[in-house]
């Protein structure tokens, strides 16, 4: 199996408070990964320096390809649309993809899209937050990469938007790329995760196959991640 | 389906196919979904879906045809077998709590008895 994301040694500094320290972590190809933590322990500064937009010291190699700038070509990364006017409409924003990005499917944005059940023409400014959730995830699935990150993708939208989004990233996520979800909310998307990836502490505090903890702890995932936030289990 | 998340996912899966051929929803020949569907079905992973399929082919359950997908096996003899095994595991969990409650085997029998008789009367 190869490895799809290896980080060593990656610190990164913002005005002067270290955020992330000492990092080391390896990924493999075709995996589900929940990226948790606490608000503010440092998974969106992590994804960012992953697709080239934030820069630390250390080595972060995307399929084997250290040089930032090409990050972006091999990661698809949850943008929260900030660069778009509130009256732009969803399908511009799909054509602006298509343009900027050459692995953008316009076949499978349709089948998200109506899976999702997203009206295309309407603009981003009428969207509720579950539905501007699902037109990013419709795009961010519609790009054919080896690496995907959700930038917690299920924070604040209702319980059947959360339902439908899970069942796209089983639906489209290709069997031979990883994804990366973030989140600090652990019990929906535990059955979906193949692994779960601990930052605590600015670092990776663990790294475990889900039904590893399932069987060597005899508790859930949820339980697990609190655990380690409370310091219960011990651990190597 | 609702999972635990205790138990481990792939035995979960395990689980839930066994007790779909032991109620007939999934006969001897019949053939499963894909397992990309059936990770959409029950809402988990599609490698936790292949581990489940995978043990299940190790233990004659399954048979894999290839390009044609899976099929549940026409082993009768190895059907009978997985029942018998998983009331055996059922009853195992009852007597050793049992056994916990200090009881000897004739009286787990007997218990065993009043129950299902009581359930009987309850039922008519």
């Amino acid at each position: 199996m190869t490895n799809v994301l290896a980080i060593e040694q990656l610190t990164y500094k913002h005005n002067l408070k270290t955020i992330l320290n000492n990092v080391d972590l390896t990924l493999q190809t075709g995996k589900i990964v929940g990226l948790l933590g606490e608000n503010g322990a440092g998974k969106t500064t992590l994804m960012r320096l992953v697709t080239g937009s934030a820069k630390g010291s250390g080595t972060i190699a995307v399929c084997g390809d250290s040089v930032a700038a090409h990050h972006k070509s091999h990661v698809s990364f949850t943008e929260q649309l900030r660069g778009f006017k509130s009256n732009t409409r969803v399908d511009r924003v799909a054509n602006f993809y298509r343009l900027v990005y050459p692995d953008f499917d316009g076949q499978r944005f349709e089948e998200l899209v109506t899976f999702l059940q997203i009206d295309t023409s309407l603009k981003l400014g009428a969207l509720s937050k579950g539905m501007k959730e699902k037109v990013v995830i419709a795009l961010t699935l519609a790009r054919q990469t080896q690496l995907y990150l959700l930038d917690e993708p299920f924070s604040g939208i209702d319980s059947m938007s959360r339902k439908k989004i899970i069942s796209s990233i089983i639906k489209w996520k290709p069997a031979d790329a990883t994804m990366v979800i973030s989140d600090h909310y652990v019990a929906e998307i535990a059955p979906i995760l193949d692994e779960v990836v601990i930052v605590k502490n600015q670092t990776i505090y663990a790294h475990k196959a889900s039904d590893a903890i399932r069987e060597e702890f005899g508790i859930g995932i949820e339980a697990y991640y609190e655990s380690l936030y409370e310091g219960s289990v011990s651990h190597d | 389906m609702q999972f635990d998340d205790k138990v481990p996912i792939y035995y979960q899966i395990k689980n839930y196919l066994y007790h779909e051929m032991m109620t007939g929803q999934l006969k001897p020949g019949d053939k499963l979904p894909a397992v990309r569907q059936l990770a959409v079905d029950l809402t988990v992973n599609v490698n936790t879906v292949q581990r489940a399929l995978g043990e299940m082919i190790t233990e004659g359950i399954l048979e894999s045809k290839r390009g044609k997908g899976n099929f549940v096996t026409m082993d009768e003899p190895r059907i009978t077998q997985l029942k018998e095994h998983l009331v055996m595991e059922q009853l195992e969990r009852v007597y050793e709590q049992l056994h916990a409650l200090n009881l000897t085997d004739e009286q787990i029998i007997e218990s065993l008895k009043r129950f299902i008789a009581q359930r009987r009367q309850q039922n008519d």
